[in-house]
């Protein structure tokens, strides 16, 4: 009888979460593709889509691009948020204010948001106005496969850190403040009470942040979607957006799965790194 | 890493879409002696919802055994929704999928070959070659088409008259030309889409036809030509750099905002154009030299009947009969801003309407873009816009892209079924 009271739950992992992981996963291995869908017969052909998933050039230039996006996304949005952390256990005027208008960003939907970057971005855009006034030509932000890359690390950059800071930003107000108050009578100055006392004390929310900073990177698709469609010639495709390309405009479903699969593998080999790391 | 749940951005939610559809069609059943012809579709414009709603007022007025019932699905979900709907032995009595898209979900044999019935039709005789093919495979027929658009050149005529061009281009040199002539900061000369979609392959695919080319074989003079024609614009900046980043609602951006003094685009943008007030002609695509016939690709849906239970079937049939009366087919393509596909009722929508003209001018050479690899079209499609983009933003010379995206197509085309 006690079961009872727990077959809610289990059924909705089972249904909503283990169910579709498993499914994608089987498809992966099968030929799905707009002739075989719909009969249901997708005949298995073992690793054949991740065989042509790995045979291509873009697929490969796609992990790469998701690994630099992750790495400079999450590098900045941590660094941007960590800072303005610190800024912030200090008292100032408006300081209640400022702390609201740095989570716009954050609340702001990535579809807004990505609008406005490309219309940023733009080449006859606010930016390169900007740029022109201290004597910069027009740069094709979008439209040079060189910048258009490193412009939606940018937007990517500018929604996620609030998320950043905001986490550090209460994990620094739970350390007490005699800790503080000690280093400072023995003589230690600012920047040696943040290397020795905050980054320390705040490594269990720093390591939270940057799992799922990983996480959130990885799968962003949205932003990039509508900033570049992956273009210009396929240099701002990561996984997801490939994946989406493969399944959706190509309807070849079992090798967008077998993408999509290799896309989990990876956000667990980086989450691998990282744990690596923290423990060297 | 026990509290986190990786997202499935993969296809698991496929099948939990299966399993609602599943349980929620019991709720839908109507009584058995009505039947329900379920219409999938991507229409979400203003006068297409209109259109689409008086059809179901006039349709169930003169057919009361029958009801029907719209389904809006995202353009892009469209048919991967169709698919996945007759996979779980649910599908609609109808999908209204966009032309390029057919042959290749009959592919999939879900779709019902109705060329006897479509014979029948008294419109039928007089479709145009271009959409017939779209629908057309050997002596089957999948679909009729709703009505289609394509593409021509919208021209500001302020701009051009100020650029000091008498009368709109017709052939590449002059579009060059008056491209050039009127190119003044902020103004571009020509604005089109050739963002990494298939908005791009289907925006250059009237400057490859209308030289002779084909995307079966990219590695030609006839398509070089007309990928250096594009190329050279930017080069010149008489276009802008951004073209690889606009999609086919951008484009109109630029022309309303003034940033644009020419810009191709199809008429389901005459509403917005004329409602911005710019004084605006239309002209056909410019051919590469005088005298030719432009050959633009064709836009626009088909409606698609879905095998299933006979007598939806039979109801799905007697609906789009009910919608290719002439006069009823005309006020639909009317309120869609659609070409018809039939001769004689698109020829009175010329002469009623001056600013169609150049798009019927257009239908008799237009063709299907399934004519362009059949099913495998998706997968051409995508390996020629990655090569407009090469060329477009420098990362290789027209020739080496054209070169790597004929070498992807080839053995597409083997595979041919």
């Amino acid at each position: 009888m006690p079961y009872l009271f727990i077959l809610p739950c289990v059924l909705f992992c089972l249904i909503l979460l283990l169910y579709p992981v498993i499914y994608s996963l089987t498809l992966s291995f099968r030929q799905a593709t707009v002739d075989t869908f719909v009969s249901g017969d997708m005949p298995f052909n073992g690793l054949t889509q991740y065989q042509a998933a790995l045979a291509d050039p873009v697929f490969w230039r796609a992990v790469i691009d998701t690994v630099l996006f992750a790495f400079f996304s999450i590098l900045f949005q941590f660094s941007i948020g960590f800072l303005l952390a610190l800024l912030f256990q200090a008292n100032f005027p408006l300081k209640n204010v400022c702390l609201a208008l740095l989570l716009i960003p954050w609340v702001s939907p990535v579809l807004t948001a990505a609008n406005i970057f490309k219309g940023l971005f733009n080449e006859a855009g606010p930016i390169n106005q900007i740029g022109h006034l201290i004597g910069l030509g027009p740069i094709p932000w979008l439209a040079n496969p060189a910048y258009a890359f490193p412009a939606t690390i940018v937007a990517n950059i500018w929604i996620g850190f609030p998320f950043n800071f905001i986490l550090l930003y209460a994990g620094m107000r739970s350390i007490p403040p005699d800790v503080y108050e000690a280093a400072r009578i023995d003589g230690a100055h600012y920047w040696q009470r943040v290397a020795k006392i905050t980054l320390p004390m705040l490594k269990p929310v720093s390591v939270a942040v940057l799992m799922l900073g990983t996480i959130y990177t990885v799968k962003v698709f949205d932003l990039v979607w509508i900033m570049t469609g992956g273009g210009p010639a396929n240099a701002t495709h990561l996984l997801s957006t490939y994946a989406y390309q493969v399944g959706f405009s190509l309807l070849n479903f079992g090798e967008a799965a077998a993408i999509a699969t290799l896309m989990v593998l990876l956000v667990l080999l980086l989450n691998l790194v990282q744990l690596l790391l923290r423990r060297a | 890493m026990k509290s986190n749940t990786p997202r499935k951005s993969g296809l698991g939610w496929l099948s939990l879409l299966g399993c609602a559809l599943i349980t929620g069609a019991g709720l839908a059943n109507a009584p058995a002696e009505v039947t329900t012809v379920e219409i999938v579709h991507y229409f979400d414009v203003q006068g297409q919802t209109d259109a689409l709603n008086q059809l179901q007022k006039d349709f169930e007025a003169a057919n009361p055994d029958v009801k029907v019932h719209y389904t809006y699905v995202p353009f892009a979900e469209l048919v991967s929704r169709t698919l996945q709907m007759a996979a779980v032995h649910k599908p609609p009595a109808i999908a209204a999928i966009d032309n390029p898209d057919v042959l290749r979900v009959a592919k999939a044999g879900i779709l019902m070959d109705i060329a006897a019935e479509v014979g029948k039709f008294q419109v039928w005789s007089d479709i145009y070659p271009g959409p017939k093919a779209a629908v057309t495979d050997g002596s089957k027929v999948y679909g009729m088409p709703i009505g289609s658009n394509s593409l021509a050149i919208f021209y500001n005529k302020k701009m051009l008259a100020d650029g000091g061009v008498t009368s709109p281009p017709k052939t590449w040199a002059e579009l060059t030309e008056a491209a050039a002539k009127t190119t003044k900061a902020p103004v571009y000369g020509i604005a089109f889409s050739a963002v990494n979609t298939e908005e791009a392959t289907w925006q250059w695919e009237p400057f490859l036809w209308s030289n002779g080319g084909s995307l079966g074989d990219l590695d030609s003079e006839n398509a070089r030509a007309a990928l250096q024609l594009w190329v050279d614009w930017v080069k010149k900046g008489v276009a802008s750099r951004d073209v690889v980043n606009w999609n086919q609602g951008d484009v109109p951006n630029q022309f309303i905002t003034g940033r644009a003094a020419m810009m191709e685009i199809g008429p389901w943008m005459l509403g917005a154009v004329k409602k911005s007030g710019v004084d605006f002609g239309i002209t056909t695509i410019p051919v590469p030299k005088e005298g030719e016939k432009p050959v633009v690709p064709l836009g626009g849906e088909v409606w698609c009947v879905l095998k299933g239970d006979s007598k939806v079937e039979q109801a799905a049939i007697k609906f789009i009969q009910f919608t290719q009366d002439p006069e009823r087919l005309r006020k639909i393509c009317d309120t869609f801003n659609y070409i018809s596909s039939i001769r004689s009722v698109a020829q009175q929508q010329g002469q009623a309407n001056a600013e169609l003209q150049p798009f019927v001018e257009q239908m008799d050479t237009a063709r299907a873009r399934s004519q362009d690899g059949g099913a495998q079209y998706p997968a051409i499609s995508l390996a020629a816009r990655t090569a407009i983009q090469k060329a477009l933003t420098g990362q290789a010379s027209v020739e080496a892209a054209l070169k790597e995206a004929a070498a992807k197509i080839k053995p597409l085309l083997g595979t041919k079924k």
